[in-house]
């Protein structure tokens, strides 16, 4: 039955890439600046967090403006992958009205332009990496895959709100909310040890924090994660996409007549 | 036995839910846990259909608007899934529903074309090798590379169309798409359409116009409020549905 699906997906691959390629392709072409917006957005907000973290309130995180960026590129990831995939459902409403194919595929496409998009901001960043001067440690060879996670983890949230969105159209708002929300209970801006212990061991309970943990150890401190961060990690990510699929599983059947 | 047949529908019932006042709001939701009206209406579009269709047969379905013809397409087709019954079919299936599913208007010609193509089932190199002989059937070759919202209707239409036969599917479902362009591309896509009829595709064909209808196809539906009212020899049935069309008239 799974393997079915994986099948399916599979030989739906060139239609997944393509869709993908010209939601990008489309995205940057609406822009003025095209393509130098990829590199100019996260850039602006680095300029602003990083005036007002190191002159208005002081820190003493190492390579502050690195730290930042990176942070701030995977917050993107998981802000854009799950609100277009949030609305690639009813975007893609003509398509997916006339023609048969597995419903995934429109959301996985859409989480996949999210990707591609960050992939252009991690070009931003290693030149960023050569302008500071910094070596980045060993254990950096070791990113793509938490990048992996982090895509199967915003495609589970996206297979989630998607098919709940065709049902409940304020979900859309009520989740940019919550993303908000979200980017200030994730260390991005900060550290997570600048917190008391009781409040931190609340905030790490977000699975995003210990994802956002281990990339700013592999990447800026050569740190491996524990053993019990990456379960938790791999966990997490786990039940979130199958809950996810499961619901996607059950609620599509009668999508199309509700779009 | 089963590999005679391309279609098998199977006791097809589906309805729709018509929603007295929509409520699509987490907000509408909550409230309406408190006050347990029914807020919407079962119409049943299709009662208890089953018929089959033979390999290279050709199917056509008549009947007036609103009376089912373009949801049992859409069941064929898989868009929608039955309440009760079964649909079996055998081979590849692509649904001429409407055509130029996907166009963008921002994007070119060049790049609609592969996205249509690859929505309709090719690969994405398979389709770029055709982009040539698509440009060329849709006689317009100097406009590949314009964006699709300098197009106007007619040549849309041309492109999708184009397109749309490439594809080589073993089923063939075809929704009122043989109307496109103008009189002498009409019966370009005309002939062409013949041409999967005698290389021995099966075809549902749903149309308005009886005469062609009758013509063209092995077999005749004609749905009627939901059910079929009759079907089998062309000439019989769609004789009886004029004959009961011109009764509704007077």
């Amino acid at each position: 039955m799974s393997d079915n699906l994986l099948k399916q997906i599979w030989e739906k691959r060139s239609l997944i890439v393509i869709l993908a390629i010209n939601d990008v392709k489309l995205r940057y072409r609406k822009s003025v600046l095209g393509f130098l917006w990829s590199f100019l957005e996260p850039l602006l907000m680095l300029a602003v967090l990083y005036f007002v973290f190191t002159n208005v309130i002081k820190n003493n995180i190492q390579n502050y403006p690195l730290y930042l960026l990176l942070g701030l590129i995977m917050w993107y990831m998981v802000q854009r992958s799950t609100l277009m995939g949030q609305s690639s459902l009813l975007e893609r409403a003509g398509i997916i009205q006339k023609v048969y194919f597995r419903r995934e595929i429109i959301v996985i496409s859409s989480c996949l332009t999210a990707l591609i998009m960050m992939g252009f901001e991690f070009l931003a960043f290693s030149f960023f990496i050569v302008v500071f001067h910094f070596v980045p440690p060993v254990t950096i060879v070791l990113l793509p895959l938490l990048l992996i996670d982090l895509f199967i983890f915003t495609l589970g949230i996206s297979l989630f709100l998607s098919v709940l969105t065709v049902y409940f159209r304020d979900l859309k708002f009520i989740w940019q909310i919550l993303l908000q929300m979200g980017f200030f209970v994730t260390p991005i801006i900060y550290k997570l040890d600048m917190f008391p212990e009781y409040i931190r061991n609340i905030l790490q309970l977000n699975p995003i924090v210990p994802i956002l943990d281990t990339a700013h150890g592999l990447v800026l401190y050569g740190s491996l994660p524990t053993l019990k961060e990456t379960l938790y990690i791999i966990a997490s990510t786990a039940i979130i996409f199958i809950i996810g699929y499961l619901v996607f599983r059950i609620k599509s059947k009668r999508i199309i007549e509700e779009l | 036995m089963e590999n005679e047949y391309s279609i098998i529908v199977k006791n097809v019932t589906k309805s729709f839910r018509i929603y007295h006042e929509k409520r699509n709001s987490v907000y509408e939701y909550l409230t309406s846990i408190f006050d347990r009206q029914k807020t919407y209406e079962k119409l049943t579009v299709l009662k208890d259909i089953s018929f089959s269709v033979k390999k290279g047969e050709m199917l056509g379905i008549v009947g007036f608007n609103g009376n089912g013809k373009t949801t049992l397409l859409k069941i064929i087709g898989n868009i929608y899934s039955p309440d009760e019954g079964t649909v079996v079919t055998n081979g590849k299936l692509t649904p001429f529903l409407e055509l130029g599913t996907g166009f963008n208007g921002e994007l070119t010609a060049r790049d609609n074309i592969i996205i249509y193509g690859v929505i309709l089932g090719f690969t994405k190199k398979q389709i770029k090798e055709k982009i040539e002989e698509i440009a060329k059937f849709a006689e317009l070759e100097k406009f590949l590379d314009t964006k699709l919202k300098n197009f106007s209707t007619g040549m849309n239409a041309r492109l999708a169309f184009s397109t749309a036969i490439q594809v080589n599917p073993d089923i063939l479902l075809v929704d009122e798409i043989l109307s496109v362009g103008d009189i002498l591309f009409q019966e370009k896509s005309f002939d062409t359409f013949m041409k999967f009829r005698k290389s021995g595709k099966t075809i549902v064909y749903v149309s308005h116009y009886i005469d062609q209808v009758q013509h063209l196809c092995d077999k005749v539906l004609w749905l009627h409020e939901g059910t079929i009212r009759e079907y089998g020899e062309p000439k019989k049935v769609v004789e009886a549905y004029r004959q009961f069309a011109e009764s509704k008239e007077k």
